[in-house]
């Protein structure tokens, strides 16, 4: 049998019965689809995850003196920077006790802070940055009626006689941090950091446990770039860092109408480069810039597009940050959602000097954050700085956070993603399969008939398995092409849904060549099945 | 040597553990141009000697030889070549394609045989024209009576011609009318030379042939005429 004719009559079966294609084709549509949809979504997932973490440096520890800023009314807890751009622990957040705070809470006047809120009641109820006065000079040994509730260690009232009479040993750190020596303190902090539980929450508390404590001794101080030269000339394992603070402040121009709060960033040159942070257009803010404190900021992706409508238009123009008047240097390139805290797309970044003399002044609440040489060894890089900042702060608490233990949970959360989206993958595969396989051998099966009837008037195997493989093919094909179409229609749905939906070829590949795999076996066996047959008994198939 | 050789042909249905016995030792010779008749009743194993003869069915021992060829040892392409070259086999049910209109299923055969869609068309004219097909090449089997289906199936088997023309009870399905005229039609065939083998179970059908044999629980008998 010539091919040409082959063809006209596998076209014609194709296009004859429309209806019926269409039936076989669905089974293999659907099957095509998900597999391009679970892929795509699966793929979105994992980016998602990547993209959270794309800009956070592995080396990256933050350091900051808790409490330090506390007269403030603008920024709660001035940890910006946190790991290196990362921006976590609620950098940028005005210090409410959202739960991802570490130790947010009411502020104590001695730095100390109250383990989060809502255990305490009265306390919890404090108003931001509300200082409770008296808590220092509480009567020693007198019972806080109010507090019953008390978190960890107990009695409050206890806590400072803790030192005498070491009664308070319901929480061994707690215990270790109220002997009051700073030594103990700081090992205890140490250890706290090292253990890496990530339980932030109970962090939180224990940080409150040691301020109250402490809240007697703890001595507050600023960080600053002194310090941050000290660390680094100090053989700590950290050749590279930077500092850097937020605040909350009103801005004007552009094509804002009204004064709006942003987040500003107070940074130093290289903190673009340590948090990965790219710019859409223009340059980050320079040395020199920081050095003589100019007036010039560098605006996240988002903040450009509020105040200006794009990047290029808000390249080069002006805008007032508490009324004065700053060029906007450059913009940067928008960087998604970042693993915690607030995304750099919504922050002004200035200078770091210009930002003490003219927004924070004696308020600033820095945080150094370092980039360790060697990324496996976090912990000894934090032990060197904690011994020596203590040399120059003996009296004062500092907390670290690296972003190390951060990425890890990261990665091990998308390994598991990964293994789930394997796992999603091939559930789909199989379920398409059986749905395909299902479809093709029955239409196959019901042309026993004809198959029959091809033999009887001579036509050869080879001719009768050919004509219904590329049937089968065909349909396959179709079916998956349609598929495709299909989930590229279901995309915008998707997304609308706020899934990330990462179509990609070698989804669309896979879906096709399986749809096409598993449509040309399951059709091709009832028909090699049936070809073996005698015409007779092929005929008298029902 | 006549056309078909058929010497010792047996034929068994296996039912589980019982062997039914259905061509007992069938020994049959047809002449070219000859016009046979096999007669016999329901059950008798009529349909079973013609698949056998048409080779659509194998036989379970036995000699056959059909145009000199050996059958009883042929491989499949062998018996593909066969039918397609050799045999035209009417079916009592038609079994033509659905999805082919008229003319497709007609010039099924010789686009096996390697024709063009336009060969084969040009081929097949004569025969379409004297079954009076010619005013129905576009339509699908089932947008036609019985009687036309027959005649379509009548067609296709003739257009290769074939060396033997094979019917099963041609008749059966249809109106007395139109059998006469598929009866007048293989008259015809069998005047122009063609070899026809036709089974039938009325004596009346039977007697249009030149011969006629009977089969009877799987045993051909008389040999009459
Ligand atoms: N595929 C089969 N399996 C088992 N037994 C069969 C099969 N085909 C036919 N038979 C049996 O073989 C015997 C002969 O059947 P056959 O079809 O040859 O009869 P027939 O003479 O053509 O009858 P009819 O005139 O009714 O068509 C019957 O008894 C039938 O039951
Ligand atoms: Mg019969």
């Amino acid at each position: 049998m010539r091919k040409r004719e082959l063809l006209r009559l596998v076209w014609q079966n194709i296009t004859q019965n429309k209806f019926k294609t269409v039936m076989t084709s669905i089974g293999i549509i659907v099957g095509a689809a998900t597999i391009v949809m679970v892929i795509a979504i699966g793929k979105g997932g994992q980016m998602d995850v990547a993209d959270q973490f794309k800009n956070l440096n592995a080396g990256a520890i933050d350091i900051s003196c808790e409490g330090a800023g506390k007269e403030s009314s603008s920024s709660g807890r001035g940890g910006f920077g946190g790991f290196g751009g990362g921006m976590p622990g609620g950098g940028f957040s005005d210090g409410n006790s959202s739960s991802e705070n570490s130790g947010s809470g009411g502020r104590m006047p001695n730095g100390g802070e109250m383990p989060e809120g809502g255990k305490m009641p009265d306390m919890s109820q404090m108003p931001e940055g509300g200082e409770m006065p008296d808590m220092s000079q509480m009567p020693e040994g007198e019972e806080m009626p109010d507090m019953p509730q008390m978190p960890e260690g107990g009695e409050m009232p206890d806590m400072s006689q803790v030192p005498e009479n070491g009664k308070n040993s319901a929480d061994g750190e707690s215990t270790e941090g109220a002997t009051g020596k700073n030594d103990s303190a700081r090992e205890a902090s140490e250890s706290r950091e090292n253990d890496n539980s990530g339980n932030r929450g109970d962090r939180g508390n224990r940080n409150g446990n040691f301020a109250m404590t402490e809240s007697t001794e703890q001595e507050i101080i600023t960080l600053t770039d002194e310090d941050l030269t000290n660390i680094l000339a100090g053989d700590v394992g950290a050749s590279e860092g930077t500092i850097s603070y937020s605040t909350r402040s009103s801005i004007e121009g552009g094509e804002l109408e009204e004064a709006t709060t942003y987040t500003i960033a107070g940074v130093q040159s290289n903190y673009a480069q340590i948090s990965n942070l790219t710019m859409a257009v223009g340059e980050f803010l320079t040395e020199e810039a920081n050095n003589n404190k100019e007036k010039s900021c560098v605006l996240g992706a988002n903040i450009a597009a509020e105040i200006f409508g794009s990047a290029i238009d808000a390249y080069g123009s002006i805008l007032y940050i508490d009324q004065r008047i700053y060029v906007v240097d450059g913009v940067l390139e928008s960087m998604g959602s970042v693993s915690s805290g607030i995304s750099p797309d919504d922050a002004v970044f200035i200078p770091y000097q210009t930002g003490i003399k003219y927004l924070v002044g004696e308020n600033a609440d820095p945080t150094i954050t370092i980039i360790a040489d060697d990324v496996e060894h976090l912990d000894t890089v934090i032990t060197a700085t904690t011994e020596l900042l203590a040399e120059y702060y003996p009296n004062t608490e500092f907390t670290y956070e690296d972003a190390g233990s951060k990425m890890e949970a990261a990665s091990a959360s998308n390994e598991i993603l990964t293994m789930l989206l394997i796992a999603m993958a091939v559930i789909v595969f199989i379920v398409g399969g059986i749905g395909i396989m299902n479809v093709m051998f029955v239409s196959v099966k019901e042309r026993t008939n004809e198959i029959g009837i091809l033999k009887a008037i001579g036509c050869s195997q080879k001719n009768i398995l050919l004509e219904f493989l590329l049937e089968a093919g065909a349909i396959s094909f179709i079916g998956g092409v349609l598929g495709m179409l299909l989930s590229l229609g279901i995309t915008p749905l998707v997304r609308y849904f706020d899934v990330r939906v990462e179509l990609s070829l070698a989804a669309f590949g896979a879906a096709l060549a399986f749809a096409v795999c598993t449509g040309v076996i399951f059709g091709f066996y009832p028909a090699y099945r049936a070809s073996k047959l005698v015409p007779v008994e092929a005929l008298s198939a029902e | 040597m006549g056309i078909i050789e058929l010497s010792n042909i047996n034929k068994y249905y296996y039912m589980g553990e019982n062997a039914l016995h259905v061509l007992k030792d069938v020994s049959l010779t047809v002449e070219k141009g000859d016009y046979l008749a096999i007669l016999g009743p329901s059950g008798s194993g009529k349909s079973t000697l013609m698949n056998i003869i048409g080779c659509m069915d194998v036989s379970d021992g036995g000699e056959y030889y059909l145009d000199g060829e050996s059958v009883h040892n042929a491989k499949e392409e062998e018996l593909t070549r066969i039918r397609n070259e050799k045999i035209g086999f009417i079916f009592q049910k038609y079994h033509l394609i659905p999805t082919y209109n008229v003319l497709q299923n007609i010039v099924m055969p010789l686009l096996m045989r390697g024709l063009t869609l336009k060969e084969a068309h040009e081929h097949s004219m004569e025969i379409i024209h004297m079954l009076g097909l010619s005013d129905r090449i576009e339509h699908k089997p089932s947008e036609l009576s019985g009687g036309q289906q027959q005649r379509v199936a009548i067609a296709r088997a003739l257009v290769g011609e074939p060396a033997i023309l094979l019917a099963d009870e041609p008749t059966g399905a249809l109106d007395k009318n139109s059998g006469i005229e598929v009866l007048k039609l293989f008259q015809r065939l069998n005047d122009m030379g063609n070899t026809i083998v036709m089974i039938t179970h009325d004596l009346g059908v039977a007697e249009h042939a030149k011969r006629i044999v009977k089969i009877v629980d799987g045993e051909l008998t008389i040999q009459e005429k």
